[in-house]
């Protein structure tokens, strides 16, 4: 039983937002060091603002200005932060109800450990030196010593020269990725240039590659058996434009391979031959270069082509 | 049959889609879903508030990196204080969520529902978001259509169609789409010719015979015999209705003609009483990706004979005023939010028995399918629609 193998897969993306008027003013304003909110239809100020009334559904647009000194509803220490976070000193995540406004914001306040904080205190706006139209604009809230502001918020027409009506949100997910029992006999056969299938106890067909049972029975696949190395190009397609990434130059032929013995055809380039005289039914092999563990590609073998008949089941 | 005689008829009321874009920068996801919300409302004459229950569909949620959107999207959409329901069953979710929104309606669940099913595509890239770096395999070589052109290959091969049966679609669905106000693809001056010498992408597939990446929305307000009564409009009614899996990959798959495919229409057609698709239908919007899954698909639903479905396209059947209209609305070939594209194809169903299509319209469409697929040929879904109640 080779070692199951197991590696990191991070996904990341840098997401674009649409922002929509509401949004746009909102972000907008605290580049302009101004916090917006939303005047729902029974009259409360919502902050940060939406499009749409929680309880009515219907659509606000009356915008109006809050103050930038607030009051801690709750909150929870973070002893540890991660990448990407407000600050890179231990802080408090906490949701701030700004004077005027009838709902409280996520952001962090910066403290000196957890003794400094207790619901109810109250917390002012530390702006970032650099703003652009983003909720980091707000650097941080820090402890402040004022009184509430008194007074409703005030309206706001949230046109501001040059507004912001997109952002980037990049995300970025951490994985630690196994293929599992299955895929890594598969995977360590490969890195000997074997290609290796299961057969079903059932239904006695040969998935390439395995995946540990059978799709089609719902039943564990237990026997190995070797396949090809030697196949027929059931079909495929003359890739003409650039895929994203890749470093193949096109046209390439891209096919689908039914090696000997297995019942399903994979996936592979087809190199040794020019992209035209591709053909289905084709005899195949593959070719390892350097030190990969899958083939580069797959080859013509100069064997007659393979009849209709003896593949058409595997299209 | 008599177990749908214990059913509640559905009635579709109300109909709205936004105007699709390559990019509708001029909306948050909030505003896309909501401005189709509205229109179906207001199709319905309805308020949020008679919606009794709200149902979400979209493609995964890399498409736009929000996890469980219906969170977000919940106020966009009035569903405050209501059952909130999220359907994902890839690019065939759009039909999936209108099922399942009938299915709440016909079991009596609710009265009125809202279905609702989006994508905005220029908020990500959906062929990034479908080809995750996972470690030890080999990265997808050939781009969106590269995993559809070997299967496009394979039904010439097995049907012995000639070389241009899929501009012939493609000509067909980019005109139908100059009907539709709401299509993405507009391709004023197009002609035959210029389809026949786009750049071939993925031989066999060329340039024009793709479909575009969309932003877009649509929605359905499905009530039930009491709602119908009620509607300003004629309504569409529900007389079958059908969803069936099976895995992207296994011994013995059909890629050309899937079984979930053909057990999906069959089992729509005996909901609905149907034995002769092809003369009892009088039109079908078909969730057609690539050109060729016209030809495909229409052997697939019965509505020709293996091997026979490119002569029905060849012959014009399937043009506005042939036949049997294939995508009067332009189909997916000229609109496609992904995860909206299933919910187009069954709205645009229920607009043909409505008499609601505008320019598009067949004359006298009585019944219609929309049909939808997704994630590699792996789940179908389909409803008839016809414009009288059902009988059983």
């Amino acid at each position: 039983m080779p070692e199951i193998l197991t590696a990191p897969l991070t996904v990341s993306f840098p997401f674009t937002r649409s922002l929509g008027p509401v949004q746009s003013a909102f972000l907008t304003g605290l580049r302009e060091r101004t916090v917006l909110g939303v005047r729902t239809t029974d009259g409360r100020i919502l902050v940060p603002p939406v499009e749409y009334d929680p309880v009515t559904a219907e659509e606000i647009r009356d915008l109006a200005e809050v103050a930038p000194t607030g009051t801690v509803t709750t909150w929870a220490w973070n002893p540890a932060p991660r990448d990407n976070q407000p600050l890179r000193t231990p802080f408090a995540w906490v949701l701030v109800r700004l004077d005027g406004a009838d709902t409280a914001l996520l952001h962090v306040l910066d403290a000196p450990g957890p003794h400094a904080v207790r619901t109810g205190m109250r917390v002012r706006i530390r702006w970032a030196p650099e703003r652009t139209g983003a909720i980091t604009d707000i650097g941080c809230f820090e402890p402040y010593e004022g009184e509430e502001r008194a007074g409703p918020a005030v309206p706001h027409d949230g046109v501001f020269d040059d507004p912001v009506t997109g952002i980037v949100t990049p995300a970025r997910l951490d994985y630690t990725y196994t293929p599992g029992r299955a895929l890594s006999r598969h995977l360590a056969a490969l890195a000997e240039h074997r290609i290796t299938g299961e057969r079903c106890p059932s239904c006695r067909k040969v998935h390439v590659p395995p995946r540990g049972v059978c799709p089609t029975c719902g039943v564990p696949t237990t026997e190995q058996t070797q396949v090809g190395p030697h196949g027929t190009v059931t079909t495929f397609c003359v890739v003409n434009i650039k895929a994203r990434g890749a470093g193949i130059e096109v046209p390439y032929v891209y096919a689908h391979i039914a090696l000997d013995g297995a019942d399903l055809a994979l996936h592979a380039r087809i190199g040794g031959i020019p992209y035209d005289e591709v053909r289905m039914g084709m005899r195949v092999a593959p070719v390892w270069t350097g030190d990969a563990r899958h083939p580069d590609h797959y080859r013509p073998t100069g064997e007659p082509d393979a009849g209709y008949d003896t593949y058409k089941e595997l299209l | 049959m008599s177990g749908r005689t214990s059913r509640e008829p559905v009635a579709v009321v109300g109909i709205g889609q936004t105007k699709h874009a390559a990019a509708r920068r001029d909306v948050s996801l909030a505003g896309l879903v909501r401005e189709a919300a509205r229109r179906a409302l207001d199709d319905a004459q309805l308020s949020w508030a008679d919606m009794d229950a709200v149902v979400l569909g979209k493609a995964p949620d890399f498409f736009e990196g929000v996890m469980m959107p219906e969170l977000y999207l919940a106020d966009a959409l009035g569903a405050a204080g209501k059952p909130v329901l999220r359907v994902h069953t890839a690019g065939s979710v759009g039909g999936s969520t209108a099922l399942v929104a009938a299915d709440l309606v016909a079991a009596r669940v609710q009265r009125t529902v809202l279905a609702v099913a989006f994508e905005k595509q220029s908020e990500s890239n959906a062929m990034w978001g479908l080809s995750l770096p996972v470690p030890f395999q080999q990265p997808l070589l050939a781009g969106a259509g590269g995993f559809f052109a070997p299967h496009v290959r394979a039904y010439i091969r097995r049907s012995g169609a000639p070389g241009g049966v899929g501009a012939l679609v493609a000509y067909k669905d980019r005109r139908n789409a100059l009907r539709n106000p709401w299509a993405h693809v507009h391709e004023h001056g197009i002609t035959l010719e210029r389809v026949q010498s786009s750049p071939m992408l993925w031989d066999p597939i060329r340039y024009s015979e793709t479909c575009p990446s969309s932003d877009g929305a649509c929605a359905v307000v499905l009530t039930d015999r009491a709602g119908a009564a009620r509607a300003p409009h004629p309504p569409a009614w529900v007389h079958g209705g059908a969803m069936r899996s099976e895995p992207t990959l296994f011994a013995g798959k059909d890629f050309v003609s899937p079984r979930a495919g053909r057990d999906c229409a069959a089992e729509v057609y005996r909901q609905a009483g149907i034995t002769d698709p092809r003369r009892e239908l009088d039109v079908a919007e078909l969730y057609v990706p690539f050109s060729w899954y016209e030809p495909m698909w229409l052997e697939n639903l019965g509505f020709a004979a293996e091997g026979e479905g490119w002569k029905l396209t060849a012959s014009g059947a399937t043009e506005l005023g042939g036949e049997l209209p294939v995508n009067p609305s332009g189909g997916v070939l000229s609109t496609n939010p992904i995860g909206a594209s299933g919910l187009i194809r069954f709205a645009e169903a229920a607009l043909q028995v409505r008499g609601r299509a505008g320019e598009h319209q067949v004359d006298g469409a009585r019944k219609a399918l929309g049909h939808a697929y997704g994630g590699g040929a792996q789940f179908f879904s389909m409803w008839v629609v016809g414009d009288r109640p059902p009988t059983t």
